[in-house]
């Protein structure tokens, strides 16, 4: 997972060509798989990056706090020309799904006082909060065998939820119980990065 | 600027956290505070240091925050009503693109009433907010990755950031649940999607179709 290991065989990118790039992946996502055609542009069509680049992206951009695609985005600008390569890899995943965004949000505010929209916006929101219910179970495969961290997850979900502590101090004061809990004792192997949706 | 705005909104803020359990309770149930004018630039200022604030807690892929945006959008400032925000909240899933951008949508509510060119400023400069810390502290991950992959502090934040991201989502599913508030034909709809989204690869798009449909012809509803 060394970034110098075995170099893409395509031109880096320039500032222009990232800002495309990350467009074309903004465009060919609509409606989901972001980071698998991230995948595909990037390392496949472009070259840009080899696979084990962008897995090791993948890894920091999930580790590091913000939006995993955004962070993704951050990555593979910053890897070519740092902080204004990050600007431009980053405008260009944000500008179309931004400005439609807000298209969708000035209707809705137009609207949404009208009975009809908001009879469909009732059943769409029960939707919406079955997605929302599945956020955690979706991670929870990976806890199952350990109990501290079940009893972390327990301890932080009964603080905000039955004791409304809000998120900034419970990671303020978990964040730090549990980082000296998981401190490395020995030299340990690199967890591998894992696809998820 | 100078510095007594910074630190009354840093006051604000602490004393928020201090106020968190009784806000979050009356919150829910009572609409009865006052939308914060954002025309009043130290109003401005506190809301946009918020945001800037929260940014380098969004764990998670940044859906951690969701309980914290609902306490910000109708406990502490009033802008949207809760079902607004349950409606925001689909809006942001069903559209393309991250849906941390749900972000955007609020700081549209937020000037709304003052028309749609400041409302598209504000929900720009909302984004603008919660974004710029984390991409900051990205970048400057990304130049120093390779120092920082075998650090134990990387290991150590790794291992406990994810059961704590565990226990959140857990609560901000069930936060969205209550704040979507249907009646049971919606909460079974919520349920069976929630197995639908672990069990099988269905666009969740589909499921927004059929609820909508469902929510038409009132079988659902709030």
């Amino acid at each position: 997972m060394t970034e110098a290991a075995s170099p893409a065989s395509g031109p880096p990118p320039s500032h222009r060509q990232l800002f495309i790039g990350m467009l074309q992946v903004a465009l060919s996502a609509f409606g989901g798989g972001l980071s698998a055609w991230s995948q595909r542009i990037v390392v496949e069509q472009h070259r840009w990056l080899t696979n084990e680049q962008f897995l090791t992206g993948l890894t920091v951009a999930r580790l590091f706090p913000g939006p995993n695609q955004i962070n993704m985005a951050v990555y593979i600008g910053a890897h070519f020309h740092g902080i204004r390569g990050a600007m431009a890899a980053l405008a260009g995943m944000l500008i179309v799904p931004f400005s439609l965004l807000m298209g969708l949000g000035v209707l809705y505010f137009s609207v949404h006082e009208l009975p009809a929209v908001d009879r469909v916006l009732a059943g769409v929101v029960a939707a919406a909060a079955g997605m929302a219910l599945s956020m955690g179970f979706k991670i929870l495969d990976q806890y199952w065998k350990d109990p501290v961290a079940l009893l972390l997850a327990a301890a932080s979900f009964v603080a905000m939820q039955v004791f409304h502590v809000r998120l900034v101090p419970l990671v303020l004061i978990a964040g730090p119980l549990a980082m000296a809990w998981y401190w490395p004792r020995r030299r340990q192997e690199m967890p591998a990065a894992e696809e998820k949706p | 600027m100078s510095l007594i705005p910074s630190l009354q909104a840093a006051a604000t803020v602490l004393h928020a956290t201090g106020t968190q359990a009784e806000a979050a309770v009356s919150g829910d149930i009572a609409m009865a505070c006052q939308a914060t004018d954002l025309g009043d630039w130290r109003n401005l200022v506190a809301v946009i240091w918020d945001f800037l604030s929260l940014s380098l807690f969004s764990l998670g892929g940044g859906n951690t925050l969701l309980s914290e945006y609902h306490y910000l959008s109708v406990s502490k400032y009033c802008w949207l009503t809760s079902s607004q925000f349950a409606d925001i909240y689909a809006l942001a899933e069903a559209a393309p693109g991250p849906s941390s951008m749900i972000v955007g949508l609020l700081g549209l509510g937020a000037a709304w009433k003052e028309g749609p060119f400041w409302g598209v400023l504000s929900g720009f400069t909302a984004e603008a907010a919660i974004l710029l810390p984390s991409t900051l502290v990205m970048v400057v991950a990304c130049l120093s990755w390779n120092r920082m992959r075998d650090s134990p502090w990387r290991i150590a934040f790794e291992r406990a950031m994810g059961p704590i991201t565990l226990g959140i989502l857990f609560a901000v599913g069930l936060k969205i649940l209550h704040t979507a508030d249907t009646n049971t034909p919606g909460v079974i709809v919520s349920v069976v999607v929630c197995i639908l989204m672990l069990r099988t690869r269905i666009s969740p798009l589909w499921f927004m179709a059929v609820a909508g449909v469902l929510g038409a012809f009132g079988v659902i509803n709030r």
